[in-house]
């Protein structure tokens, strides 16, 4: 890729995130969100979305220095505020059935140091539950994209130089969205039918029960009865097919949320609302996480869990085999989107309706919050369990073993 | 502009501009850009006790991707809840600061003039209603960027330019006095003062003439003069353009007659109008004509009924600031007020004081003001039985 101008490997980019994950329609208004870093690839989405048809792009910058204003500045009542016009918008959102491309990459940490992480965790906008309800009652063809930054190629290559750093990222991005074949969409057709598959495979065995078992993890995650592991991609209610991550190497459900016991210790850092967290080990009882541990950054996962009922019980598990390219890369993203494809990993917070069925529709965890965290590595062996106790190795060594 | 100067100017939109009350909601609408400000002025008002500051980025080169490759339908559109936005934020009485600064030329250069002109959405009209209602404290701050000080000092190297232009928005926002707010409520009395003697005189018309202009504009009986300091309907006091040196009045959309050219540039959403003379019959601009840019003007002048009458008619004295610089900023905000001045589009109707001239008042989703005052033209009061007073004589005050 090196070869193209930065503006065609911004436009290649932007056609598989506007076309392939997307999926944007014809006169659809589509949302693009991203942090004021991402401008360059904004406009390059914006452009597609229109090339493609879209009535409207709806812009949705983002600005970690107005976060750190409200919290350093702002009253008690500011934390956690939103607008009443924010929620018509995400209503409108599911009422006209928006097309959502989000951009993502990390975030420059120094941008929020040194403020008080109890407020920082408490500012969580409610209308998060809103967008979150647009998503799961599938009225919305949505992705997530990663977008190269040189403030995110500083977090992830910090010894590089900024040049350097910049097209390091960008070529593994490059990679893992395999934009660096030929026919990028004709490759992640392949990849996502073998992932359907195996996700097929392991709901076939009708796991009560998955158990994951490493260095300082023993953790067993309860299913419910129609818990279905669902991998590639999406499609929404009136049948348009997306891809809610690009990349995505994921098969992914929603588990019991009351039946989630043992410990658990995170295999990567994760970042938290612009804060990284390193070291991190929480332990279940009965569904609900009793304890979190960190090396680094706990306050601020405490703080968000505790937003309420729901945020400190599971709303995904997901499993990501070693045939990924983002795990193959080794490398540490800060960015849950490429990390979370790296490895296994759970999720406190809201869980996904569209995964179970029947009653166990109301029986999934609800909350303002998705927090993923990556539970899963070459030496964590995943195990499924079957109602009747019997034990089925899912992952071993990172490979499939269904 | 450093971060001191940067503050001191979110300091002075916050708490003398837009006059930020406790609790209240802040809305800043700000070009990426211009984030540095945006951010200041975010903390500022939250310092101030604002409830929340919700900050609207807006992209110039996504406009562009939209002129250039999107459908028909997608010019002039804008969601639906964009205008319920506007009416909540009337309903909650917010704050609204803009950041004004001129674009990059690239976003808008080489673009479909009709496109361009056709693409106004209906935000803009349920906008204008705020503030013409009243409802909601409101500021435009000029915000100094590379972008524009480019634009402004074109022989410089970009850096010297641009802490050119920071040092010339600081002066004429009068940061360099130990006491901005004092400095601004020493002018802004001289301005009342001389918004009242205008008042008292009644003239029936205003009557320009000189350099290729010969323009009279009638007046409605009932008209007020005003300086920029407004109050909502609630009665917060507050200053809508930062700088601001103008006295002002909504004039009778019906009675302008004659020949007017510009004397600036006229910088309409990041195209340059250049050279522009309109004639005016019956109160209509009957012909528009312009080196450069007239048919971005025209298409905007042919948007609605009331948008090829005034809403607007200002007077600009030469002791402002602006004027002795004698820069151009190809910026409406700074520039309007370097000389007196004309808008089509929408008039102010809370300076009509009586309910039978109300209605009398410009009605358009456009007010796009051009300057065609200077020291070489004279401007003159009319009065009913048409005798003329002189009320400006090379940018001196003669009332």
């Amino acid at each position: 890729m090196a070869d193209l101008t930065i503006d065609e490997r911004r436009r290649r980019l932007a056609r598989l995130l506007v076309g392939f994950g997307a999926n944007v329609q014809p006169g659809q208004t589509v949302m693009v969100g991203g942090d004021i870093d991402d401008r360059e690839l904004v406009r390059a989405v914006a452009s597609e979305c229109y090339l493609a048809g879209a009535r409207f792009v709806e812009l949705n910058y983002f600005d970690l220095h107005l976060k750190r204003a409200r919290i350093e500045f702002g009253g008690d009542d500011s934390i956690g505020y939103a607008t009443t016009w924010s929620y018509d918008q995400a209503r409108a959102a599911a009422a006209e059935k928006w097309a959502i491309i989000s951009l993502s990459g990390g975030t420059d940490p120094s941008v929020l140091a040194g403020l008080d992480p109890d407020r920082l965790g408490r500012d969580n906008s409610p209308v998060n539950t809103e967008w979150l309800k647009a998503v799961s009652e599938q009225l919305v063809n949505w992705t997530v994209g990663p977008s190269p930054s040189p403030v995110w190629a500083a977090v992830v290559h910090p010894d590089l130089e900024p040049d350097a750093a910049l097209e390091l990222l960008w070529s593994e991005v490059e990679r893992v969205c395999r934009l660096d074949e030929d026919d990028p969409v004709a490759s992640w057709e392949q990849r996502m039918g073998d992932m359907v598959a195996t996700a097929g495979r392991i709901n076939d065995h009708r796991f009560d029960s998955l158990h994951f078992q490493g260095p300082g993890t023993d953790l067993e995650v309860g299913l419910l009865p129609s818990s279905r592991f669902i991998s590639g991609g999406s499609k929404t209610a009136d049948g348009i097919p997306h891809r809610p991550n690009v990349p995505s190497e994921e098969a992914f459900t929603t588990p019991d949320p009351t039946r989630v016991n043992g410990e658990v210790r995170a295999t990567r850092p994760l970042d938290v609302g612009g804060t990284v967290l390193r070291g991190l080990r929480v332990r279940f009882e009965d569904g609900r996480a009793v304890a979190i541990d960190a090396d680094q950054g706990a306050e601020v996962l405490r703080a968000r869990t505790a937003i309420d009922d729901g945020g400190v019980r599971l709303g995904e598990v997901a499993l990501v085999d070693g045939e990924s390219r983002i795990g193959q890369l080794g490398t540490v993203f800060y960015e849950t989107l490429l990390d979370e494809n790296a490895a296994c990993h759970i999720a406190l917070g809201q869980g996904f309706d569209y995964c179970v069925s029947g009653e166990d529709v109301g029986r999934i965890n609800a909350s303002q919050i998705h927090i993923d965290f990556m539970i899963g590595d070459d030496d964590v062996d995943v195990t499924g369990v079957t109602g009747g106790g019997d034990r089925v190795p899912v992952l071993r060594g990172g490979a499939w073993q269904v | 502009m450093d971060d001191l100067l940067t503050e001191r100017l979110a300091e002075l939109a916050v708490g003398f501009g837009a006059n930020v009350q406790a609790d209240q909601i802040v809305m800043v609408i700000a070009e990426l850009g211009r984030e540095p400000l945006a951010r200041a002025v975010a903390a500022a008002a939250y310092r101030a006790g604002a409830r929340y500051v919700d900050v609207t980025y807006t992209d110039a080169f996504v406009r562009r991707a939209k002129i250039e490759h999107a459908g028909d339908e997608a010019i002039g559109y804008a969601p639906p809840w964009h205008v319920e936005r506007m009416k909540q934020m009337g309903e909650q009485r917010v704050a609204v600061i803009s950041l004004e600064a001129a674009l990059d030329p690239a976003a808008t250069d080489g673009l479909d003039p009709v496109r361009l002109g056709a693409d106004q959405s209906p935000v803009r009209q349920a906008y204008l209603r705020l503030v013409m209602e009243r409802l909601i404290n409101w500021c435009i701050i000029a915000c100094p960027t590379p972008e524009w000080a480019a634009r402004v000092h074109p022989d410089l190297p970009v850096d010297q330019a641009y802490e050119l232009l920071s040092q010339e928005i600081a002066r004429v926002c009068r940061l360099d006095e130990d006491d901005p707010v004092a400095a601004w409520q020493t002018r802004f009395d001289r301005l009342t003062e001389i918004s009242e003697r205008l008042a008292r005189h009644r003239f029936d018309a205003i009557h320009f003439s000189g350099d290729g202009t010969d323009l009279t504009v009638g007046l409605l009986p009932s008209g007020e003069w005003a300086c920029a300091t407004f109050t909502t309907a609630e009665g917060i006091p507050h200053h809508p353009n930062l700088p601001t040196e103008e006295v002002f009045t909504t004039p009778d959309p019906r009675r302008t007659e004659g020949v007017v050219r510009s004397t600036k540039p006229l910088n309409v959403e990041g195209t340059l109008v250049t050279g522009l003379t309109v004639r005016f019959e019956g109160g209509r601009a009957v012909a528009i004509d312009a080196d450069g840019g007239a048919e971005l003007l025209r298409g905007r002048a042919s948007r609605d009924d009331g948008a090829s009458m005034l809403g607007e008619l200002a007077l600009v004295d030469g002791e402002g600031r602006i004027g002795a610089l004698d820069t151009v900023f190809y910026s409406t905000l700074i520039d309007e007020n370097a000389a007196s001045h004309i808008a089509l589009g929408s008039g102010l109707g809370h300076l009509i004081k009586e309910e039978r001239d109300k209605h009398q008042v410009n009605s358009s989703s456009i007010h796009i003001d051009f300057m065609i005052g200077s020291p070489e033209i004279d401007v003159d009061g009319v009065n009913d039985d048409g005798t003329y007073v002189p009320v400006l004589r090379g940018g001196e005050w003669q009332i």
